[in-house]
């Protein structure tokens, strides 16, 4: 044990939708945990009372740990906020002449459809747009073009450029502007000559060029991206630079890092630049985490699900590599920066159950009761059932027992509720009525993974699964049988996540070229290309104090068959800079890669193979924290058992006598078999018959089912 | 039956549909497939008759059912487990020969218990035009390889000798060749997820889930009907090729449950390509029923059931062979979108209770232009504008129509960047924008078409050719509703460069130098300095245009999309040199309005 005086603290800090979570990492091993309300839109006041509510029960003041800290590592939905409510500046937009319409018609129907459930999207009468970001006369068109080989058609009007500018801050009040031309990625001349204009003429204006932020083909998704950029740009460097204040106002002395979507951190000063890179960073954070749990316990591919009040996140890692969205959206606006992909759905604890009127289909969300009024068994005042009432009727939650037992759960309002809601339309009993929706839930939840397990060539069979949330306990071992995930883990660090993943995250930036190659490409022609990105990689990372043997370099190649739209990035497995057999080995790792991920037979090779862009992740290693673990003991978990009671049995397919665990204590080595419950201090872990659960030594609960 | 078993199960089959086709569209690289949604994917039981149908070309749900029937026919008695059969005859079944239907059959435990079906739009058919579309053909013999019904796949074999055959008779052989892949991988994940999901629940109760839902959707459906008012409403859709001009009548009649859609008055079939046949008719009649009548249903054959149609033979909705059907998805059926979209709509406006689900025609007309030749990355390249797909919305009775907002009968549809088109052929865009005065005038506005220019750069050849099946400059075809004018109709033009003009930086059709020459039907040059203007139609409106709020005239005549001059005329609406509303005049200009069509009543009829 260290002496406390020594002791030194690494704080990440993860702000979410609802609540702001803290892990505070001590040199000496230790882990502390702190949650606190979100507080939009002034999110930095929930992160100090974050900071704080790890703090106290660690003895310490916020100034105490904060002056013992050195490194603070922030995660943040400070750009989503923005977007979704409209928060952020007056945005005009500079494009090319006779394509000043591109962002609002969104590429046709695109952006009508894009973010709609399939019942949405059978409905198109009752289906719009978003409400743009940028007013359609806040865009002017100037005289320019570039071609598809980079070269100038068109000459810039600067003059032009000038009484657009002008037009724009005096006529429109634009505070920010984004510029987007046609080409701009493989020719950013033009772009580049309007920030100056910008700046001349309208000092004070924050400028986002498209061939910045998104040098990457589609005019479209890169107009969008610099709008996005440009309307949240101005309220994301507010809010760090707030934030160092504060934090430094309470004795924080340290570098802050902020997490990007793509997984990685970048130093605050830069991040605030890049108001995109912040997109759903949380749940990019969560991943993250679980990667790092995977990468402990040996696990290289593995289902990350999340599931909380209102949604139902899930991700997945693939042989430890993460998979990126394709077609990234914040509210219903497309963007290009490299993200970890998540998906969705409504379903959380919070989620209303229903019954269709019309059809009779019992349903689980998407409707939402929230964290207010919430649940009907809170009896905060919601008066719809939801799938933690249904979770207290089937025997899942202790209505004594709820939070430490500082609320007492309403029982007989959940009955009333269900069998309003769901039984009497069904002439079911509550309990059965229960058990139905329960089921729908697991079936709901099994079809998405399987969606997105299958759109990426993947098989669920091969994954392990980890359920983080407060809600995803009570079904992760029932859906993850039925997906036949190889098992199913409940990590010690489940409640604070996305904040863990805050702190086993690297330091990375993220480079892209342009260029289209025939494969096999001559091995020059690819080094001279990432020779270019390399060298200002390295300077940035020497920049920001990472020595040379913390930095490691990343290649990836995006290729595709010609005349197929599909491109897919390939990783460089071989030593950089490549040689011929380099290249041959990139190729070959595209066509089973492609393969893999669009079936046999679906490759095109009589066309030819091309290579589309050169990606480079600059990595600056960080530290990793060492868990603390335990040895594993006996597996007799009754020291733990704290009685029984009825709870459902899915293998059984009806109510059963269960053995009621309390995880706090169970001990490394224990082994509890279905029908179970373990109450966490976060969450319900739900056993079914066949399913049997053992303590690890770093305090996860790994679950199994009997073969 | 088990509510929440039923609950399963139902959402399993959607999500098979899904999957499916995803998997048709990751084999298939193509950009019609990918960016176009041209393309479906459906789940028929063991008669034939449909089961779920996803969400793609809407038109072609009930077509696959009748091939999968075709096919039951003609193979009775040798259909074997993992079979798969291609059929792409319109004659029989389909609705031109350049979308092919494969159907598989899904057994379980020895048994016949379902089918799949799906279609794309295949690269080439090997017709007398490339792409599928032929405008110059004069019979079906013109429009490539077409076949009743054949066994590609015999027990997961693949009949090679048949599938070299095929590919012997089209363009771009390897292409089509990926394009059928698609299909036989789709086919392949549908029959592996039903089969699991037969395994889970046993096949007596799937198939009792299928029952139910097929008798639950025919039960909805009907019940919606019987909450609309009964009546008959008529529409009429002109469709123009070469300086002639066929009708399309369709009178729909709605008695308390049922629905008849009648056809008689519709023109004899035409000499030109742009005709369907019955099993086409029908189709494109319910591409817009299940989206408009039937959002919260599931789509199956409980739908149709309720729903009859008459076509008479010999007309350009049921023509005979061998009458020429290589344009009709882009023809005669959407002729019949067009007007079924209309006669809904109105009984929809009819009621109280449903008007907010009334809707204009949206995108009425496709211009369909494959654009082929050597292009400037030393290969070839050859696909369609997918501009064809980008669409218009109808005005609703609520809102405006979505400006460049896709179509009914395709609801997840969309079109390339101009980056994609210029990286992957010799052509630059001149501008690409929302047409103004394209949206049909109404209380609620249709939504905008679109309009756009190119002109060959760098092409090797000195330039491209493309294939152009555009009707519908003549005739606007997307019907307006309870008041509201139809949208603007598509028009398209060849502007031949002058000898020595200066190239200059035209930003729209009137100012780009040279001497303009309509075009629309056959195969035309892209050559030097010469440009191809395209303005595609804009959606119908809905309601009066005077009564449309005058601030909304004012912010259209701001961003673009309407004129001052069919503010002032059509909408009645004056505006200061500022562009704001000037409420004393406005109140004039339509008082003018309101007298003048008292005054001439025939003139609005």
């Amino acid at each position: 044990m260290q002496d406390s005086a020594t002791l030194s603290y690494l704080v990440a800090t993860d702000v979410g939708g609802t609540c702001t979570d803290t892990i505070v990492f001590g040199s000496d091993g230790g882990i502390h945990i702190g949650k606190a309300l979100s507080t939009p839109p002034d999110f930095a006041h929930g992160v100090l009372a974050s900071i704080e509510s790890a703090a106290t029960p660690m003895g310490l003041t916020l100034e105490d740990l904060l002056s013992r800290t050195h490194l603070f590592v922030h995660g943040s939905t400070v750009v989503d906020n923005a977007v979704l409510t409209r928060d952020g500046a007056r945005t005009g937009f500079i494009t090319t002449l006779g394509f000043e319409d591109t962002l609002h018609v969104t590429r046709g129907a695109y952006g009508r459809w894009a973010g709609l459930t399939e019942g949405q999207m059978k409905h198109p009468v009752k289906t719009d747009r978003a409400a743009p970001l940028v007013a359609r006369d806040a865009v002017v068109g100037v005289t320019e073009r570039t071609d598809c080989f980079g070269d100038e058609v068109l000459a810039l009007d600067e003059a032009s450029v000038a009484a657009a500018v002008r037009h724009l801050v005096q006529d429109k009040g634009v505070e920010a502007i984004a510029v987007s031309f046609l080409w701009s990625f493989l020719n950013p001349a033009h772009e580049a000559r309007v920030r100056e204009i910008v700046l001349r003429e309208a000092p004070g204006t924050y400028v986002t060029l498209s061939s910045d932020i998104a040098p990457v083909p589609g005019e479209y998704e890169r107009g969008s991206t610099a709008v996005i950029n440009a309307y949240a740009g101005r309220i994301t460097r507010d809010y760090l630079t707030d934030l160092a204040t504060l934090l430094a106002a309470r004795g924080y002395s340290g570098a802050t890092m902020v997490m990007q979507g793509y997984g990685g951190l970048l130093p605050a000063a830069e991040a605030a630049d890049r108001a995109v890179g912040m997109i759903e960073c949380g749940p990019a954070a969560g991943v993250i985490g679980a990667k790092f749990l995977g990468d402990l316990m040996g696990d290289g591919d593995v289902i990350a699900a999340d599931m909380g009040g209102t949604t139902f996140k899930v991700g997945v890692i693939q042989g430890g590599q993460l998979e990126y969205a394709r077609e990234p959206m914040v509210d219903r606006f497309h963007y290009i920066a490299p993200k970890i992909e998540v998906v969705s759905i409504g379903a959380g604890g919070g989620s209303i159950v229903a019954v269709d009127p019309l059809t009779r289909l019992p349903s689980v969300g998407p409707r939402s009761a929230g964290a207010r009024p919430g649940p009907v068994c809170y009896g905060l005042g919601g008066t719809e059932a939801t799938l933690t009432d249904v979770m207290l009727l089937i025997g899942y939650m202790d209505p004594d027992q709820f939070l430490g037992g500082s609320i007492t759960l309403d029982r007989a309002g959940a009955v009333a509720a269900v069998s309003r809601q769901v039984a009497e339309p069904l002439g079911l009993d509550p309990t059965a009525a229960a058990i139905g929706i329960y089921r729908i839930a697991c079936a709901q939840i099994t079809d998405l993974i399987r969606e997105i397990t299958v759109e990426r060539g993947l098989d669920p069979r091969d994954f392990v699964l980890h359920a983080f949330g407060g809600t995803c306990g009570m079904l992760a071992a029932a859906f993850g049988e039925e997906l036949s995930v190889r098992r199913v883990i409940i990590p010690y660090t489940a409640s604070v996540n996305c904040a863990f993943g805050l702190i086993s995250a690297d330091i990375a930036h993220e480079y892209t070229t342009t260029r289209t190659l025939a494969a096999p490409a001559d091995a020059s022609e690819v080094n001279a290309i990432f020779a270019q990105m390399e060298t200002k990689a390295k300077a940035q990372l020497n920049a920001e104090g990472i020595e040379p043997e913390r930095q490691r370099m990343e290649w990836s190649v995006d290729l595709r068959y010609c005349r197929q739209v599909h491109e897919v990035t390939t990783q460089v497995h071989a030593a950089t800079p490549l040689d011929t057999t380099g290249v041959a080995r990139l190729v070959d790792d595209f066509e089973a890669l492609y393969e893999r991920k669009f079936g046999k037979g679906s490759a095109y090779r009589e066309a030819g193979i091309e290579m589309t862009a050169f990606r480079l992740t600059a990595r600056g290693l960080m530290p990793r924290p060492k868990l603390p673990t335990e040895e594993e003991g006996s597996a007799d978990p009754s020291i733990a058992l704290m009685g029984q009671r009825p709870i459902l049995d899915l293998t059984i397919g009806g109510m059963a006598t269960g053995r009621i665990y309390d995880f706090t204590r169970l001990r490394p080595g224990n082994e509890v078999t279905g029908p179970a419950v373990i109450h966490t201090p976060i969450t319900t872990i739900a056993l079914h018959t066949g399913h049997r659960a053992r303590m690890d030594r770093w305090r996860n609960i790994v679950v199994t089912t009997d073969a | 039956m088990d509510p929440m078993t039923f609950s399963i199960i139902r959402h399993r089959l959607f999500r098979i549909v899904d999957e499916a086709v995803i998997t048709l569209k990751h084999v298939s690289g193509s950009a019609i497939t990918n960016e176009g949604h041209d393309l479906m994917v459906s789940l028929y039981r063991a008669d034939g008759t449909l089961l779920m149908g996803g969400v793609g070309f809407l038109h072609h749900l009930t077509s696959a059912a009748e091939a999968c029937k075709a096919i039951i026919r003609r193979f009775q008695g040798q259909i074997g487990e993992g079979d798969v059969y291609l059929l792409n005859d319109p004659y029989t079944a389909a609705l031109h020969t350049s979308d092919i239907y494969l159907v598989a059959p899904i057994h379980h435990e020895g048994r016949l218990v379902a089918w799949s079906a799906c279609f794309v739009h295949v690269t080439d058919i090997g017709a007398m035009n490339p792409g599928g579309f032929a405008p110059q053909a004069v019979d079906i013999y013109s429009e490539g390889f077409s076949s009743p019904g054949l066994k590609l796949l015999d027990r997961g074999e693949m009949r090679q000798d048949v599938l070299d055959t095929i590919l012997n008779m089209v363009r771009s052989p390897e292409m089509v060749s990926l394009d059928l892949r698609s299909m036989i991988a789709c086919c392949n994940v549908a029959r592996d997820r039903m089969g699991a999901l037969l395994t889970k629940y046993t096949a007596p109760v799937v198939d009792e889930a299928c029952a139910a839902l097929v008798e639950q959707s025919e039960q909805l459906f009907r019940a919606r009907l019987r909450a609309l008012p009964d009546g008959q409403w008529q529409s009429r859709q002109y469709l123009d090729v070469q300086g002639e001009t066929a009708r399309v009548l369709l009178t729909m009649t709605k008695t308390d449950d049922r629905l008849v859609f009648d056809f008689t008055g519709s023109d004899p079939q035409s000499r030109h390509s742009i005709n369907c046949t019955k099993w086409a008719a029908l189709g494109g009649l319910f591409a817009p029923l299940f989206p408009l009548l039937c959002y919260d249903i599931t789509w199956n054959e409980g739908v149709i059931r309720p729903v009859e149609m008459i076509a008479p033979e010999g007309s350009i909705v049921n023509c005979t062979r061998p009458a020429p059907v290589s344009v009709a998805t882009v023809g005669a059926i959407q002729s019949v979108n067009n007007a079924a979209c209309t006669t809904i709509g109105k009984m929809l406006a009819a009621s109280e209770a449903f008007r907010d689900q009334a809707t204009a025609v949206w995108h009425a007309n496709h211009f369909a232009i494959f654009k082929f030749g050597a292009n400037q990355r030393g290969g070839y390249s050859i696909g369609i504008l997918t501009e064809t797909f980008a669409g218009a919305g109808g005005a609703r009775s609520f809102a405006d129509g979505v400006d460049i907002g896709g179509e009914i009968p395709n609801p997840i549809s969309r079109m390339a960047n101009v980056e994609t088109v210029e990286g992957a052929f010799p052509i630059r865009y001149l501008f690409r924008r929302r047409a103004a005065d394209s949206g049909g005038p109404g209380q609620f506005r249709g939504g905008t078409g679109g309009e756009m220019a190119i002109v060959q750069h760098r092409a090797p050849a000195g330039g491209i050719d493309y294939v152009i099946s555009g009707k519908g400059a003549r005739h606007p075809m997307s019907e307006g509703l309870a008041g509201g004018y139809p949208g603007a109709p598509n028009k398209y033009v060849w502007v031949h460069a002058d000898a020595d003009g200066a190239p200059g930086a035209p930003d729209r059709l009137e100012t780009i130098p040279g001497k303009a020459e309509p075009v629309s039907w056959g195969v035309y040059p892209l050559r030097g300095r010469d440009a191809l203007y395209v303005r595609w139609n804009g959606g119908g409106g809905y309601g009066d245009p005077i009564a449309r709020d005058p601030n909304a005239v004012a912010s259209d005549v701001t961003s673009g999309v309407v004129s001052s001059s069919a503010a002032k005329e059509i909408y009645g609406v004056a505006l200061s040199s500022s562009g704001a509303v000037d409420d004393a005049a406005t109140s004039v200009l339509r008082a003018a309005i309101r007298s003048a069509r008292l005054a001439a009543p025939e003139a609005v009829q």
